[in-house]
């Protein structure tokens, strides 16, 4: 994420924080334990309630030359994928000078994080450590304080900072920064692993609408192509017993019929492979299904400050289902939830016998934003959808699951009052039966 | 064979009258139509012994000619055809009361031997209506 213009950057980030929290921030110049405090205590509030790397240290540069009365201040972070140290905030420095490149090499911040402490440059012209003395020199810096930025033994950036005099920088000092260069790791720390939370769960959904949109594509296409083949078929195949016996025209009529049939069997096996499959049926416990989904899940509930109250029946038997596919259902229904929970909230999954043990009943509650009338009537629906970003098939998809299962999934919400989904399945004790294998057969 | 009055639904004509040629060789009678609606209609007024059913129409689903037959007409056989080729398609169909099922595209010789098997299973023989 490098800063293509700081000082603009920059003056956004004041504009923001003094319009939003202008008594909280404290511009000051007087260097006393109050504004370190104030300081700290305002670097500690961003890393908490922010999950943006570049808004903690643009924070951190400003308030760190405040602090020191140093001249200006900048942060380079460790890109895991290049390995290259890039530019994440700055403040107080020339565009000139920022626009040079590295101003310290990864070499520079091994060492710096092999010593694990901050160390002070006094020779500008002469220490090897600055990277473009001249320049470093014309921007009018005459002193650096390096801070490394470390998470166990890894090296994550410096926090370099410019003086344009020589000084002496107290104990007290050097630790302050240290405890906020701690404080900006931990920051970078999270901020990675939201965006790796992140993009394992788009890789998911996208996943799943892919192979759904593929399987509701090839259906289509089949039909489409089916009724023209369906034309070429019937005439061919028809006007083969009237031409001769021997000769041009019945050869050519044979390749007819014989590529449309190969034709045929291409649909076929396309439909097979992408379409809504059947359900392969084990026995197998909802309980346990419902479970594993939910471990699925896991990180984003955390991460989204999401609580998930279960109430799973304790008579639950096993019966006769698709794991995978109920899973997807599961699944499919709790990313619904969570994308309708932007600041937390609640999930509440329960699940009960039917009477006399007939059918099983999953409940799934959120209290999220909630759906109108009118979206209810239509939720299921192929590429219908509430969601900006919504393909409309994870619903949809659902939906041919349980009917699969020959059972019933209904949707209630209102907007602003979350929505909740019912499903209800039969309970199949015994392997299900091979009614329909046994027509398959004499389908021609 | 013994000839029969068979009514084709399906929207498109280049099915229908294939159909018609290849049932009027074999010398049973054919009417064909395009909707639902125009189904029903004729369903009504006509005395069909055989129908061939399009499941996708453009006004309504094959369906909803298959409950109207099974409640009014009973003794009317019906074979489904459909470019959807899905086991849980035919299994309604069949709940319903078609008689057999023909995945499109499907052969003269695939559509004469269903054709075939409802006559040897009484179509035609019932009262006419």
């Amino acid at each position: 994420m490098p800063v293509c213009d700081p000082a603009a950057k920059y003056a956004a980030f004041v504009a923001r924080i003094s319009k939003t929290d202008k008594k909280r921030v404290n511009i000051t110049t007087d260097i006393d334990i109050h504004a370190y405090y104030r300081a700290f205590r305002e670097i500690i509030r961003l890393v908490h309630a922010s999950t943006r790397v570049d808004e903690i240290l643009e924070l951190v540069v400003w308030k760190a030359t405040e602090l020191l009365d140093a001249k200006g201040a900048i942060f380079r972070i460790l890109n895991l994928q290049t390995e290259q140290l890039e530019l994440y905030a700055a403040h107080g420095l020339g565009k000139k000078y920022l626009e040079k490149g590295p101003v310290s090499s990864y070499r520079i911040i091994t060492e710096l994080c092999r010593q694990n402490e901050v160390i002070i440059i006094d020779d500008i012209l002469g220490d090897p450590r600055v990277q473009y003395p001249k320049e470093a020199w014309e921007e009018g810096i005459r002193m650096i304080l390096d801070i490394p930025l470390s998470l166990g033994n890894h090296v994550v950036g410096i926090l370099r900072i410019y003086f344009s005099d020589h000084r002496e920088i107290s104990k007290d000092k050097k630790n302050f920064m240290v405890a906020v260069a701690q404080q900006c790791s931990c920051a970078i720390d999270k901020a990675r692993l939201i965006e790796e939370q992140q993009s394992r769960y788009d890789k998911l959904a996208l996943q799943t609408e892919k192979l759904s949109s593929l399987g509701r594509m090839a259906a289509g296409i089949a039909h489409e192509i089916n009724n023209p083949l369906a034309g070429i078929l019937l005439y061919s195949s028809n006007m083969i017993k009237k031409v001769p016996e021997e000769g041009p025209l019945k050869e050519g009529l044979d390749i007819i019929v014989h590529e449309t049939i190969r034709c045929r069997g291409i649909i076929q096996e396309l439909l097979d492979f992408s379409r809504e499959r059947e359900p392969k049926k084990t026995l197998a416990n909802i309980n346990d299904v419902i479970g594993k989904a939910l471990n699925i899940l896991e990180n984003e509930f955390r991460l989204d400050h999401i609580t998930v109250e279960t109430d799973l029946s304790k008579e639950m038997v096993s019966s006769f289902l698709d794991e995978n596919q109920m899973e997807q259902v599961f699944v499919n229904l709790l990313i619904n939830s969570v994308e309708a929970m932007d600041k937390g909230g609640r999930i509440g999954i329960k699940t009960r016998l039917g009477p006399e043990k007939k059918c099983m009943k999953i409940e799934f509650k959120d209290t999220g934003c909630g759906f109108p009338k009118e979206a209810l009537d239509r939720i299921f629906e192929p590429f219908f959808s509430t969601k900006a970003k919504g393909t409309g098939l994870g619903l949809a998809v659902s939906y041919g699951i349980v009917e699969n299962h020959m059972g019933d999934i209904r949707a209630y919400s209102a907007p602003g009052k979350g929505a909740s989904f019912i499903i209800e399945i039969p309970l199949i004790r015994q392997p299900p039966s091979e009614q329909t294998e046994g027509f398959e057969n004499e389908a021609p | 064979m013994k000839p029969l009055k068979i009514l084709v639904i399906d929207d498109e004509l280049v099915i229908c009258s294939g159909c018609r040629m290849i049932l009027s060789d074999l010398g049973h009678t054919v009417d064909t139509c395009k909707t639902c609606k125009e189904g029903l209609d004729a369903i009504k007024k006509g005395n069909y012994h055989l129908i061939l059913l399009d499941m996708k129409l453009p006004d309504s689903d094959g369906m909803e000619v298959l409950k109207t037959v099974r409640v009014e007409k009973s003794e009317i056989y019906t074979i489904v055809m459909t470019g959807y080729a899905t086991i849980r398609n035919a299994v309604s169909a069949m709940r319903l009361g078609a008689f057999d099922y023909l995945p499109k595209p499907f052969t003269d010789e695939e559509l004469v031997a269903s054709v075939e098997r409802a006559v040897k299973n009484g179509a035609g023989s019932g009262k006419l209506q």
